[in-house]
């Protein structure tokens, strides 16, 4: 036992150039350090290290880099501070605690812009993450995901709180009117973050309606709001249960109480 | 010093002025509450070491620039959840931008695309010759480097710069694993020292 702790805390000098495969070491590392004051302290020394190998990398960029990114900057929402809560384990303070929720972040930008190429089956993280880094023309895609997700301004905690998750699930599903529906699903809290793109626009005096189908009953989650060029902001939907599925029905305003026609999409959710 | 003296003391000094660290909390915490002109000025500072460490391990400048991007509007977005117990503002923003670009090239087709542009592992030296205010900081590190042994310093620099696993510095280097693990960690040490770290 004594050597195999000696032999993880050698790991920490790889960990800090991230040069550790994803995976079981990885995550076994990542545990050990929330317990190993010394190894932390030890990384945090060596990532200034690192740091210093940076600056001594400086290159600078395109000139027109600049105003892109400020570009992007004034149409996207920073999130608030990531406030804790009970129910949720305690994450790894005092280690690397941006890169869990970072992952997070970035599949779940993944997810929506999933719906912009229209890919309709469901997606593993790592797929979602592979098909993002293919695309090229993703930086662009990402920054009208950012945009769409400021608008929902309403919904800041709850969602903050789910694109926070450590571990979201990620689903999206073809309606049988065509477009796509786009669930990121953090099955640890019982929310999910749904958004769609390319649904028929309805009639006057029509709306899409949200459910969760139950084994016992069939509650709604609420209207997609109005689509903008073909993308519906996110919506939230809390107190999932097991066996819920996430469906969409075609209703007339402002909604009804119990779905009234039959659903263009029934996700089952993994809970 | 005792190696568990608080957080804020592991800066030390010269470290802490040389790259205005405080400053840079500062600015980042201005931009935590929506501040552009803060964001402004941290990006004039950071977004060399940002671009450049990126390219270091990526090479391609298109797809440099695209993660370079993606990194800085991540820390626009996520300023509030900079933690300084942590570390430095300039830590915290330039491991972003080494972890991207590592999630880059470990996603299948990047690499297989780095395969193609390069077939030599050695760091581009000349790429960042040009980067003038950055001297200082290349003379240290230079420094440092070279008085570590040749397999500290080439596993150190095929991780970092180069992006490889360790894994696969191992097997660059024709060296166990066991080996690599320890070289890497006695040669960040020496760094550690060689630049004045705590």
């Amino acid at each position: 036992m004594r050597f195999f702790r000696q032999d993880l805390h050698t790991l920490t000098g790889a960990y800090a150039l991230d040069a550790l495969d994803e995976g079981s070491e990885l995550t076994r590392f990542t545990r050990h350090l929330t317990r190993c004051q010394s190894c932390a302290s030890e990384v945090r020394g060596f990532r200034e290290v690192a740091t210093a190998m940076a600056f001594a990398a400086t290159t600078e960029p395109p000139a027109e880099m600049r105003d892109q990114v400020m570009a992007a900057v004034a149409r996207t929402r920073q999130l608030p501070p990531e406030i804790r809560t009970h129910a949720r384990p305690k994450r790894a303070r005092g280690t690397a605690p941006w890169i869990p929720w970072l992952s997070g972040v970035v599949a779940t930008a993944a997810a929506v812009v999933a719906v912009f190429f229209g890919l309709a089956q469901s997606h593993t993280q790592n797929e979602l993450n592979a098909a993002r880094a293919q695309n090229h023309t993703l930086a662009s895609a990402q920054a009208r995901v950012e945009a769409e997700l400021s608008q929902a301004r309403q919904h800041d905690q709850a969602l903050a709180e789910i694109l926070g998750a450590p571990h979201v699930t990620l689903l999206s599903h073809s309606t049988t009117k065509g477009g796509v529906a786009v669930v990121v699903l953090d099955a640890a809290t019982r929310q999910l973050v749904v958004a769609t793109s390319g649904l028929p626009a309805l009639p006057a005096g029509k709306v899409y309606q949200l459910w969760l189908i139950g084994p016992v009953k069939i509650v709604s989650a609420g209207l997609l709001p109005t689509a903008r060029s073909g993308v519906t902001t996110p919506v939230v939907a809390t107190g999932l249960v097991k066996g819920d599925k996430l469906g969409l029905t075609v209703e007339p305003a402002p909604g009804t109480k119990q779905p009234t026609t039959t659903p263009i999409v029934a996700l089952p959710l993994p809970i | 010093m005792n190696p568990n003296d608080s957080d804020a003391s592991r800066f030390s000094p010269a470290t802490a002025d040389r790259r205005g660290e405080r400053d840079l909390d500062d600015l980042l915490v201005h931009v935590a509450r929506g501040d552009q002109g803060a964001f402004e000025a941290l990006y004039d500072r950071l977004v060399g070491p940002v671009y450049g460490v990126i390219r270091r391990v990526l090479r391609d400048p298109s797809q440099s620039e695209e993660v370079a991007q993606e990194v800085l509007l991540e820390v626009w977005r996520n300023a509030a959840r900079f933690d300084p117990a942590m570390g430095g503002a300039a830590t915290w923003v330039t491991t972003i931008a080494h972890r991207r670009a590592i999630d880059r090239i470990r996603s299948t087709t990047a690499a297989a695309d780095r395969e193609q542009k390069t077939a030599d592992v050695s760091p581009p030296h000349d790429e960042v010759a040009e980067a003038v205010e950055a001297s200082l900081d290349r003379e240290r590190v230079r420094r440092c480097l070279d008085s570590l042994t040749d397999i500290q310093r080439e596993s150190i620099t095929l991780a970092y710069y180069g992006g490889h696993s360790y894994r696969q510095v191992a097997e660059l280097l024709s060296v166990t694993l066991g080996a690599i693990k320890t070289r890497i960690r006695d040669g960040l040490i020496r760094m550690r020292d060689c630049l004045g770290v705590n």
